[in-house]
């Protein structure tokens, strides 16, 4: 009855896409420092506005400063952002969702309603306020990106834990008395896993898309490389023939990274749900 | 995206052309297209119009002022000629004859003296009515204004600023900000306002043919909203004729036969300090910053290299009123990282305000991470942080902040901006009132009628100015119009009215 996720994400086409783009992204993050010899804010000596070149594979931007190594150091934000939100989400939507659907009652109901309130709230103008009164760095910003993102994801989770409670060996292992923490951890968590996941690559990629945003609009840590505030500084010069290797390829990377993302979620959830699964032997039916 | 803009707004214009083109005379300029960022500047009557420089310039093509300027200095309007009074401490105003309103009324000495006394009851927020003690109508044509004190910026900040209102329209309003009847636009200037539309911020003037100084020679002004990006482009299809354009569009849109004028540095980005508080409240440590911030790299990196790096006295170098002997605080990292070490602050953090806005060369996140870096160098931790504008602004002005990237204009006016950029309790305002010797020579210059003692008290207060640093100028950003040269657009000498560094002076269209 368990679906091995990753198997099945590798299996189909939309997945290895996703996987062989987010991995490629990955790469180019991690090994940043050493495929460019230039830092991301360093004012190099070549004239504002440079053609792409053997020195400058994208040019320069208005500060001297070299495209291809922003590009490179604003993969690192917008994938950190994205594995924190996605993590710490993730955890939430486990602990809230999990506990409410177990617990249920007066909990569950209290939960629930403190969910729907929060999915009701807009997002953007709540982090525009905090940010007015906190320093929006990386690591603010994935804690009120996760604090905003995580209702959408306890409530599949609740839902699904609620499916999950009613199978055969949950109620074994309670008529064996097991109680509420050990049921979770144990038998729960681990079935949860495949929807887990799918609830995490969305938060990521939610995560990515508001990032992207967010600096755009200028809130954000102006120390921290982004791939938001590379567009908004490029879309002052559209006017030049500067956007070509500046807003274009940010735009394109920011679009791989989310159309990766939203590849592999694509392919777990047709893993998850057998209505969207190609016709194919060798499975239960699942869930 | 660009495109359907660009498309629609050209196709908006032919139309607009098309309507116009009908009634041209020869060798006139039936319609002249203006482009703007922002579009809307308030409704333009004296009192609704938007507070700032774009504000009062749609208004100045409908109101006429009693003494006006342009590129050379002042020129008579209103008042054909004016005399100063010095046992009186009074002007005399001599006023031209035969001009009348909009709506065909005579003008007359009776309405100046309105004027006066109208903005006495309701404040004006471009004149100071308390400089005024009383206008007094000297037969039908000529009015006699007494000052409370001697006011030396009286001709520039009054006498070429205060829009004159016709007496038979306002005399019953009594909520001028929110009078907008369809007189409220009587004015006796060259246009008169065919169309305003908020929403789209658009404006429409039509040329007024009783005007006294003749017919206007554009028959229509149009004011469109184009962003700064789109008006290179807009400027070279043809569809607007006039734009303010980024310095590094120059190059291109000369090429494409656009004439281009540059403006003075009447604008400066600054660096706010917090003087309230530890430890910028030394002004050793202040001068220590200002040592650390290379301004000259900052005109190179953030305005590549367009525009003037900043004088510690604030008053730009190519002022009259410039004083070149200002303590210059070259870039000296070594130094400052001394002046730090001895004060024992090294180490010390600081967080740097900064927010983005559209006007060219506002010192935004660019200008923050030279900033950023070049302090560090100095010794100093510092943390940046990015705000809204409005945001920001209130910080400042609630001390909550330790350095903050802002800036201002006027500094193409009467140097009296030293004094309300020091001293008044505004925004721009460094609000310094620590330094006695400052603050009295700022309080004394603007009743010192005689221009030379004049020009010696700015230059002594640039100096202690630049002494204490109460605020750090870090550049004047060079800005450029470019025009078809259907009009022979110019920067008025000193701005217009309290120094608007804009070329629309409505002269340019008679």
């Amino acid at each position: 009855m368990h679906v091995s996720v990753w198997r099945e994400v590798a299996r189909s086409n939309a997945g290895k896409a996703g996987l062989l783009l987010i991995g490629a992204m990955v790469l180019l993050a991690i090994f940043a420092p050493l495929l460019t010899p230039y830092g991301p804010r360093e004012n190099t000596t070549t004239p504002a506005f440079s053609r792409p070149s053997g020195d400058h594979w994208l040019g320069t931007n208005d500060a001297r400063q070299d495209i291809w190594t922003q590009l490179l150091y604003g993969a690192r934000t917008s994938l950190s952002v994205a594995f924190g939100v996605a993590l710490l989400s993730g955890f939430i939507s486990v602990l809230i969702g999990g506990t409410a659907a177990i617990f249920g009652g007066l909990y569950d109901r209290f939960w629930m309603r403190v969910v729907d309130a929060t999915i009701a709230i807009p997002d953007v103008i709540v982090i525009i306020l905090v940010a007015a009164y906190l320093r929006p760095n990386v690591f603010f910003m994935i804690l009120l990106l996760s604090a905003l993102s995580w209702p959408g994801g306890a409530r599949v989770i609740r839902a699904q834990t609620l499916t999950l409670k009613e199978r055969m060996h949950v109620s074994a292992a309670r008529t064996f008395g097991a109680g509420p923490s050990h049921l979770l951890l144990r038998h729960i968590i681990p079935d949860l896993g495949p929807i887990l996941v799918a609830t995490m690559i969305q938060d990521a990629r939610r995560a990515v898309f508001m990032e992207a945003g967010l600096s755009f609009l200028g809130i954000s840590d102006p120390s921290v490389m982004s791939w938001g505030k590379m567009m908004q500084y490029a879309r002052v010069f559209t006017y030049l023939e500067v956007w070509k290797w500046w807003l274009l390829p940010t735009g394109i990377a920011l679009s791989i990274t989310l159309i990766g993302l939203s590849f592999i979620g694509f392919a777990l959830e047709s893993a998850l749900d057998p209505r969207l699964r190609e016709r194919e032997v060798g499975h239960d039916g699942g869930i | 995206m660009l495109k359907p803009l660009i498309f629609g707004l050209a196709l908006a214009l032919l139309a607009l052309v098309a309507a116009g083109t009908a009634g041209a005379a020869d060798g006139e300029v039936a319609e002249y297209t203006i482009a703007d960022a922002t579009g809307d500047w308030g409704f333009p009557s004296p009192y609704a119009h938007y507070s700032r420089g774009p504000g009062y310039v749609r208004m100045s093509f409908i109101f006429d002022t009693l003494v006006w300027k342009d590129d050379r200095g002042y020129l008579p309007a209103l008042a054909e000629e004016w005399e100063y009074i010095d046992a009186e401490n009074a002007y005399l105003f001599y006023l031209r004859e035969g001009v009348t309103w909009h709506d065909g009324e005579p003008f007359d000495a009776s309405d100046v003296v309105f004027t006066v006394d109208y903005i006495k009851g309701h404040p004006y927020q471009w004149v100071d009515s308390a400089i005024i003690e009383s206008a007094e109508a000297v037969g039908d044509h000529a009015v006699k204004l007494r000052l409370a004190d001697p006011y030396a910026p009286f001709m520039d900040l009054v006498a070429s600023t205060l829009p004159i209102l016709p007496r038979h329209v306002w005399e019953g309003v009594t909520d001028p900000a929110g009078y907008r009847d369809g007189d409220a636009l009587i004015g006796t200037g060259p246009f008169s306002l065919a169309d305003y539309n908020k929403a789209q911020g658009t404006y429409l003037y039509e040329a007024y043919d009783g005007y006294y100084m003749g017919i206007p020679k554009v028959g229509r002004i149009v004011f469109v909203k184009v962003s700064d990006q789109t008006a290179p482009a807009a400027l070279r299809q043809g569809s607007v004729d006039a734009a303010s354009v980024p310095p590094e569009a120059v190059f291109a849109l000369e090429g494409a036969g656009l004439e281009i004028i540059e403006g003075s540095y009447d604008w400066n980005a600054k660096l706010m300090i917090n003087h309230q508080k530890e430890p910028f409240s030394d002004p050793e440590f202040r001068r220590a910053l200002a040592y650390a911030i290379d301004r000259d790299g900052l005109v190179e990196i953030t305005l590549r290299g367009e525009g003037l790096a900043g004088s510690p006295g604030m008053v730009p170098p190519d002022s009259d009123w410039y004083n070149p002997g200002v303590e210059a605080y070259e870039y000296h990292p070594d130094l400052a990282r001394d002046m730090i070490c001895d004060l024992g602050r090294a180490g010390a953090k600081v967080e740097i305000l900064v927010a983005e806005r559209g006007t060219v060369g506002w010192p935004g996140s660019r200008a923050a991470e030279v900033i950023e870096r070049q302090l560090e160098d100095a010794g100093l931790v510092v943390t940046l942080r990015s705000l809204d504008g409005a945001t920001l602004d209130s910080k400042v002005m609630a001390w909550d902040f330790d350095l903050a990237l802002s800036g201002h204009g006027s500094l193409g006016s009467d140097p009296d901006y030293l004094r309300r950029m020091t001293l008044e309790d505004t925004l721009n305002s460094a609000r310094y009132a620590d330094n006695d010797r400052l603050a009295d020579l700022l309080e004394d210059q603007r009743r010192q009628t005689d221009e030379d003692r004049r020009a010696d008290m700015i230059s002594e207060a640039q100096e202690l100015y630049a002494e204490d640093l109460p605020a750090l100028t870090l550049y004047y950003p060079r800005w450029y119009w470019a025009h078809n040269g259907e009009v022979d657009l110019y920067f008025t000498r000193g701005g217009i009215a309290t120094g608007v560094p804009i070329p629309l002076n409505k002269m340019a269209f008679v």
